[in-house]
């Protein structure tokens, strides 16, 4: 049961459909392992479906419906293109190169039992996402950044000034917030972060870092 | 909800056209809901300034999707107004997204790690549609008129802040209180 949720404006941007694909995939990852969240999403869902019935209609063209019909009789019953299959899985499964059907790049060891990968998510809304693995014991080095952080705890757990961080948590930083997260128990952490901005690291761990997280 | 023209006159009525679409195929059914959903998903759309030649075609594929979809309608995990509004949603982040290949995080589809705990989680769609509504109803006017503009219009924040003649400061924290309270009062629902 996850203890750290993401922002309730977060979660409200998620339903409403205003998050990047990036930020999304991280709210994806923790929706899937927190109910409460869940239920949240869907009362917001809930509540866009009540205003949709409340708002003034816009008439469509007089022949709009006949429009439809005849597209229905054309296709007869064969499934629409674009449809989306169901992707009946965990979001996260370590031996799959993939993430909710997001490709994933190689791990690569950035610094000493640290590894970062890339997660191929289309560029837009200047949002890059990564995961982050991080082996027991390890301090990840101090950390600002300009823009915002999102991250959510894939497996392991880290703990930083806000608490203890573990699988499902997601941790909503503000450009403000700066921590130095500890890999907590004996399993390595692995996180997926989406990260607004440029990430700002010091001491030495954080300059042999810094070129990889600047890709 | 007031009565439509052609005697829909709530979410229960909505969900059984539905049904009717994914059982038989029923094209009156069909052209019911055509009718009552597709001129609002294109005043929402132009709403969030789409244009609207380009918010007549997408509530047109709403309408299909929801043809199409049907089947996998279920009125005890959301209201056909919830489902429907999910629908346009995604067929709107679709339209963004399509220079960077179209990707949609359906959550509906995928099987999670950890299923739904609270047997209480299994509201009767009709309390829960009631639940909501009291919800939004309960929050001041100041912060439900940024909570529409923003979370069902799609509008900027800076653009809201425009709209409403207030600072951008403001608009940020009346949007953050909303989603806080919203939270509150429906928080044994979640």
């Amino acid at each position: 049961m996850s203890r750290h949720h993401p922002k309730n404006t977060t979660l409200a941007d998620f339903a409403a459909g205003m998050l990047d694909e990036g930020r999304s995939l991280v709210v994806a990852s923790h929706l899937a392992m927190c109910g409460h969240c869940r239920t949240f999403v869907a009362a917001l869902e809930e509540a866009g479906g009540q205003l949709l019935t409340e708002v003034a209609p816009v008439a469509m063209a007089s022949d709009a419906a006949a429009r439809a019909l005849r597209v229905l009789d054309s296709e007869a019953n064969a499934p629409r293109a674009g449809e989306r299959k169901n992707a009946a899985m965990p979001v996260w499964q370590p031996e799959r190169n993939t993430l909710l059907d997001y490709e994933l790049g190689p791990w690569r060891q950035v610094a000493p039992g640290l590894h970062h990968r890339v997660v191929k998510v289309p560029p837009g809304g200047g949002t890059r996402v990564f995961m982050l693995k991080a082996a027991p014991g390890m301090k990840i080095p101090e950390h600002t950044h300009t823009g915002t952080e999102l991250t959510c705890v894939l497996s392991g757990a880290f703990i930083h000034e806000g608490g203890r961080f573990g699988p499902g948590d997601c941790d909503d930083a503000d450009d403000l917030d700066g921590h130095t997260p500890l890999i907590d128990g004996d399993e390595a952490c692995i996180c997926l972060v989406a990260m607004q901005g440029e990430l700002k690291l010091s001491g030495l761990l954080g300059r042999l870092m810094q070129p990889f997280v600047r890709i | 909800m007031p009565t439509e023209a052609n005697g829909i006159k709530n979410a229960a009525d909505l969900a059984r056209l539905i049904e009717a679409v994914a059982a038989t195929r029923d094209r009156e059914a069909f052209a019911a809901l055509f009718d009552y959903f597709a001129p609002r998903i294109k005043s929402v759309l132009m709403r969030s300034n789409t244009p609207p030649a380009a918010a007549e075609e997408l509530a047109q594929e709403a309408m299909l999707t929801v043809w199409s979809k049907a089947a996998q309608f279920d009125r005890t995990r959301a209201g056909a107004p919830a489902w429907i509004f999910t629908i346009a949603r995604n067929l709107r982040i679709d339209a963004v997204r399509r220079e960077q290949r179209a990707k949609v995080l359906d959550l509906e589809s995928t099987e999670f790690l950890e299923p739904p705990q609270q047997p209480d989680d299994e509201l009767d769609a009709g309390e829960r549609e009631q639940r909501v509504r009291r919800a939004i109803s309960a929050l001041p006017d100041d912060q439900l008129k940024v909570m529409r503009l923003s979370f069902f219009e799609g509008k900027a924040h800076g653009d809201i802040a425009l709209e409403l003649q207030l600072p951008l400061g403001t608009v940020k924290s009346r949007i953050r209180l909303a989603m806080n309270r919203l939270r509150d009062l429906l928080g044994d629902l979640t």
